[in-house]
């Protein structure tokens, strides 16, 4: 009987071959013992049913979280790189006031004549930190002004809160989820600090915090979506060149962004099938 | 069935038993709920409190500035961009109390807690956005700060809730006067202002070659009541707007004349000072702007007069007022002393 749920188990993901495995085990030793074990195991086949079911809504005042599903849009030709997104970032969400913690940051694609690739920068490099004087503040430094420069251009990188996200894959505790509404989100109270998922994302959305000793990543401020706000980026974006919405809605701006422009995702080939839409980057951006 | 057989399915059942009773006793009630997850922790983290508050947060208190804001060139909605309140005022909510990492500033919001920053860096904070950098899109506005106004802080002559310099109506009233109309006119002013506008120690300042525009502004200032002398403010009440541009048309199209410079250490400790000018009153004293005044050949007396009623508030104008507010006595007194001396058109 393991073997044969084990063949189907392949055709699933790791968890619900284990959860078949578990339940499994729990119906034979049911069978097997016919007595006090039986109300455990019937308790584990409700789970498993109401697992499958769709689920009724969390504690969240005025908000229905089956009406929504959120995505993101990145307009780089329109982004000026002034970094007020990343500093809104930090201040709406706590994130350590240093070079080395971002939830959201933004790059900076410089191709000089006579090069084939581009030469890459964010604002946690040595010389925008220099250019900012302090680490708490952002800027890019004029650094490319005597030269010869083919192409330039900007592009802020978040997490993609991907559909099929590897980050929530491998976390072992239950500690990293997809919420109904398409947010991957982490619980700190469960996180045990294993950084496995800072390794799997594929776009280095996720950094490690050694103060608290969890794992944190953008939620697309989850906290502001549910009331009705926009992420701080998209708030504080003074160009427009972030956009935020719900695609559930046909006329909403992140919906209309799709629709009327060629959007390309971030790594298509890794299979997360990422939900940040990007428009006027080109093909060193990944 | 054999002893040992049934010693191993119990040790088993044992096994299961406890596992499973070991899972339901530490599994919180909420982590099936939804998901292999604990369900408490959405509602959690959507528990948090919003920081940025919005503009019309800030609208409820600060109509003046709104006002100012909302038909400027940073609320451009109509093109996407807009600059909203919280982007250089820094955010409105206060740090919640569960935040870790940074205790600062937790508790209540502005304006009961939080103080808001008045950013007082305005060459730091608007190049953020408006410095000539390599990949930044040709449509924003962008500027190489050391040649676009020297160590002058923008907000000099920006206002940075709606920075886009307005001045096209004066100039188009300024333009519609007559000169030969104007000298007519002008026959009140000479007593003080002197025989084709220039001064020589009568005293008003001198008039001959000073932009149009500012000229009729002057006017129009003193008649209304936004500049106040006793001698000047009942004659500019008398002109009405259509001669105060013909005689706008007439003092600007005289010729100047410069003093030679009464105290030669004073003129080069004056051009020094001048430096903070140059940007409006031109790097010889000549306005590139019609709006402002040209100061180069102008009475010595008049311009320390004009500097102390900066400061003291007798004339009001907020570019002026944070000119000036660091000059001395001594100061003011040199570079009055450098641009009358100035060589003049």
């Amino acid at each position: 009987m393991e073997d044969k749920e084990k063949l189907e188990g392949q055709q699933k993901g790791r968890r619900e071959f284990l959860s078949c495995l578990g339940s499994a085990l729990a119906c034979s030793a049911a069978a097997a013992a016919a007595g006090a074990v039986t109300t455990g195991a019937v308790a584990a086949t409700a789970a498993e049913a109401a697992a499958t079911e769709v689920p009724p809504n969390p504690a969240i005042p005025g908000y229905d979280w089956t009406q929504h599903r959120w995505a993101f849009g990145v307009d780089a030709t329109k982004c000026i790189g002034c970094l007020r997104c990343v500093e809104a970032c930090k201040k709406e969400n706590n994130v350590p006031l240093d070079a080395h913690h971002f939830r959201t940051w933004v790059e900076r694609y410089v191709t000089l004549e006579g090069e084939e690739t581009a030469r890459i920068d964010s604002q946690a490099d040595p010389v925008n930190i220099a250019a900012s004087g302090s680490e708490s503040e952002y800027r890019f430094a004029d650094r490319y002004r005597d030269a010869k420069v083919e192409q330039a251009f900007f592009v802020p990188k978040l997490c993609n809160h991907c559909t099929h996200p590897a980050c929530v894959q491998v976390c072992p505790t239950g500690a990293t989820y997809k919420t109904e509404d398409g947010v991957v989100v982490i619980d700190h109270t469960y996180c045990i600090g294993c950084q496995y998922c800072v390794q799997a994302c594929p776009y280095g959305a996720r950094y490690f915090n050694e103060e608290t000793g969890v794992t944190d990543k953008c939620t697309w401020c989850y906290h502001r979506i549910t009331k009705g706000l926009q992420p701080a980026c998209v708030e504080v974006c003074p160009v427009g060149a972030r956009i935020f919405g719900d695609r559930n809605d046909k006329q909403s701006v992140i919906s209309q962004f799709i629709q009327n422009n060629r959007v390309s995702v971030l790594r298509p080939e890794t299979g997360n099938a990422p939900n940040v839409f990007y428009v006027g980057i080109d093909k060193d951006v990944s | 069935m054999p002893r040992h057989i049934f010693r191993l399915i119990l040790v088993i059942l044992v096994c299961v038993v406890v596992g499973y009773s070991a899972k339901r006793f530490f599994t919180l009630n909420s982590f099936y709920e939804y998901g292999h997850y604990r369900g408490d922790s959405v509602a959690d983290i959507a528990s948090d409190k919003p920081k940025f508050k919005g503009v019309g947060y800030c609208a409820s208190c600060h109509a003046k500035q709104i006002a100012e804001w909302s038909n400027g060139v940073h609320n451009s909605s109509d093109i996407g961009k807009i600059v909203k309140c919280e982007v250089c005022h820094g955010a409105g909510g206060a740090r919640d109390d569960r935040g870790p990492f940074e205790a600062s500033a937790t508790g209540a919001d502005h304006p009961k807690n939080l103080k808001m920053v008045v950013p007082t860096d305005t060459r730091k904070l608007c190049t953020f956005c408006h410095e000539r950098l390599t990949g930044r899109p040709l449509q924003q506005r962008q500027i190489v700060v050391a040649d676009h106004a020297g160590t002058q802080q923008c907000i000099v002559c920006h206002n940075p809730h709606s920075p886009k310099l307005n001045l096209t109506p004066v100039e188009a009233a300024a333009q519609a006067g007559d000169p030969i109309v104007g000298k007519a006119k002008a026959a009140a002013c000479v007593g003080c202002h002197g025989a084709e506008g220039v001064s020589r120690n009568l005293p008003g300042p001198s008039l001959a070659g000073q932009n149009a525009t500012y000229f009729a502004e002057a006017l129009k200032a003193y008649g209304a009541g936004g500049r106040n002398n006793p001698m000047m403010s009942p004659a500019a009440q008398a002109i009405n707007a259509e001669d105060a541009s013909h005689l706008a048309a007439y003092f600007s199209g005289l010729k100047c004349e410069a003093a030679p410079a009464s105290d030669a250490q004073a003129a080069s400790a004056g051009q020094a000072i001048a430096s903070k000018c140059t940007a409006c009153h031109g790097a010889d004293g000549r306005a590139s702007n019609g709006a402002w005044p040209n100061l180069a050949g102008q009475s010595k007396d008049y311009l320390i007069n004009a500097i102390k009623a900066y400061k003291g508030g007798a004339r009001n104008n907020g570019m002026m007022a944070g000119i000036v507010k660091d000059l001395s006595d001594s100061d003011a007194e040199s570079v009055a002393t450098y641009y009358a001396s100035a060589t003049c058109k």
